[in-house]
């Protein structure tokens, strides 16, 4: 099963992996309206602290804790074998984000619906997930782990 | 093979998928009391005030289709009244009874109702662990004007917060100095009893009922302290209780089910959940810890050793996770501590608090700000050396950035599972 390796010595701390995200996961698919409309949270994170930056997101572990942890099966493995949330289920309760222990599960607060757990989803509708394929010194690379 | 599970809840569905995955032909089946589709008992208190339907899929615990998929048989709204494990046969209501290879007991904890308390029989009185207590509740709640919360827990607060929500006039007791006193120490319990004062609660703290008073119906209830509170209902939410009655004098018993590193609690026969005694790492006891991601594992592992593996569980600890209004916190291990390191960190409305004994980690109160919760969860668990890197935990974007690069890569890639 392929996954996203992070490679920490080629990433220059640009964010396009989360603008890309955030694109994919975005209803309209246009990067400005993603980013400054819709307001998507991205599933990678980019960190800092010089010298060291890298984009970090979901391992998609073989003994997922966050599935464990669900109250009500949102968090499951699909049929690729990625740990995934259902969103018409999650009810956000966190307890995923209490045993994640990469700590790459986000809280998506929602004002006029149930809150969501946020995580990578290997980008079920492309090929390429979309921060391996926006990297552009290949910090993120789809590979087997 | 015939395996028996007791018990149609977190602990019991994860072993029967475990003993699947193990062996694809043995009999697999589930008794249980209740006779719903498994549900999700964390969102009881928000069915209750109508926030959520078991006309959807989001109130369950597993798909329509888990049990067919997965070729388990469940026989529901049966009560175990005994086990035989020499003969190796269950007894349920109506004499009838089934053998088994292996036994895997799930049977859950349940609501205390404390002896103690005169007039608990009044109608009135409510308890929110299942979905019998809850309905009863709910089914009641138009005629409810105010009600008694007794026991600031997880249930009891929760409930206070949302029942204060839909318009009951709420009032929590609680016998402990601060509310959710396990989980929270005096400074964030503050926190979320300001937000719970702010929305309407009335919080009585270092008090404890004693009576409930009413003609056939609650209608006050009497604290330690004399207090009389006028009321409609009263919920009790003191803690929970393992249900073990049905078993026989080879399982032994202390606050729950003794199992011992491989959740076994005699020959062919595991318990796991809210009903067994499991190894506390924090407080290096064992003890049940009613915690669902807890149960879930448990079950998953006793499943694996009832089908021929030989997995430890290697211990769990307390682990909460709540919202109360606008505050929002996550809590795991030993919360407050006069002899341990203790680091703390207070701005605005975060605040970040680490117990730290021997350089492990072995508690943490993060309000606020929790998404790397897991993080130190995963060090609490692995008993991981903190000494080179607990003086980051206090920064709010604490994160693998803090960690040295070759720990780092490891765990990124995947190789160092701890």
């Amino acid at each position: 099963m392929k996954l996203v390796k992070i490679n920490e010595d080629n990433c220059v701390y640009c964010h396009l992996c989360e603008v890309a995200c955030k694109t994919e996961h975005s209803i309209s698919k246009d990067i400005i309206k993603a980013v400054k409309k819709e307001n998507v949270l991205s599933r990678c994170t980019a960190e800092f602290n010089y010298p060291y930056s890298a984009s970090i997101m979901c391992r998609h572990c073989d003994d997922a804790p966050c599935i464990f942890a669900c109250q009500n099966g949102s968090m499951h493995r699909d049929e690729r074998g990625y740990v995934v949330v259902n969103q018409d289920t999650c009810v956000g309760c966190w307890m995923c984000v209490m045993v994640c222990p990469y700590g790459v599960i986000k809280q998506g607060k929602n004002n006029n619906d149930w809150d969501l757990s946020v995580k990578c989803d290997m980008c079920p509708d492309r090929g390429i997930p979309a921060c391996v394929e926006a990297c552009p010194n290949e910090a993120l690379t789809f590979e087997e782990l | 093979m015939k395996y028996l599970i007791i018990g149609n809840s977190v602990a019991g569905i994860n072993a029967a998928t475990a003993i699947r995955q193990n062996d694809t032909n043995g009999e697999i089946l589930i008794v249980s009391d209740e006779q719903t589709r498994p549900y999700s008992r964390p969102l009881l208190p928000n069915w209750v005030i109508g926030e959520v339907s078991f006309s959807q899929e989001r109130m369950f615990y597993r798909g329509n289709d888990f049990f067919e998929k997965n070729n388990i048989e469940t026989l529901l709204g049966k009560k175990v009244e005994s086990i035989d494990t020499k003969a190796k046969i269950v007894s349920i209501s109506n004499s009838e009874s089934l053998s088994y290879d292996k036994l895997i007991i799930a049977s859950g904890a349940n609501a205390i109702l404390p002896k103690n308390i005169v007039g608990i029989e009044l109608e009135g009185v409510y308890t929110l662990t299942n979905i019998k207590g809850a309905r009863k509740l709910k089914e009641n709640l138009d005629n409810i004007d105010s009600i008694v919360i007794v026991g600031a827990g997880l249930i009891g607060t929760k409930m206070a917060f949302d029942l204060s929500k839909i318009g009951k006039k709420v009032v929590l007791v609680e016998l402990a100095k601060r509310v959710l006193f396990p989980a929270l120490d005096d400074y964030a319990a503050e926190l979320v009893q300001a937000e719970l004062k702010k929305n309407g609660v009335e919080i009585i703290l270092n008090d404890s009922v004693v009576q409930l008073n009413g003609d056939k119906k609650v209608s006050e209830v009497v604290l330690a302290s004399n207090k009389k509170i006028p009321c409609d209902a009263c919920l009790l939410s003191v803690g929970v209780v393992p249900n073990t009655t049905f078993v026989d004098e080879n399982i032994r018993v202390d606050r729950g089910i003794v199992v011992d590193d491989y959740l076994k609690a005699f020959d062919d026969c595991y318990a796991a959940g809210d009903v067994a005694s499991v190894y506390d790492v924090v407080v290096n006891i064992r003890r049940p810890i009613p915690i669902l991601p807890l149960a879930a594992k448990e079950g998953f592992i006793a499943g694996l050793n009832a089908s021929g593996a030989l997995i430890k569980f290697n211990g769990g600890f307390a682990m909460n996770s709540i919202e109360i209004g606008n505050v929002g916190f996550i809590s795991m291990g030993l919360i407050e501590s006069d002899d341990d390191e203790v680091l703390e960190y207070k701005k605005d409305t975060e605040y970040r608090k680490f117990i730290i004994r021997d350089n492990r980690l072995i508690g943490v109160i993060l309000v606020n700000n929790v998404e790397k919760a897991g993080m130190f969860n995963w060090m609490i668990e692995k008993a991981f050396d903190v000494s080179w890197i607990k003086d980051t935990f206090l920064n709010s974007d604490f994160g693998w950035k803090y960690f040295d690069k070759a720990f780092r890569v490891l765990r990124l890639d995947r190789k160092l599972k701890g």
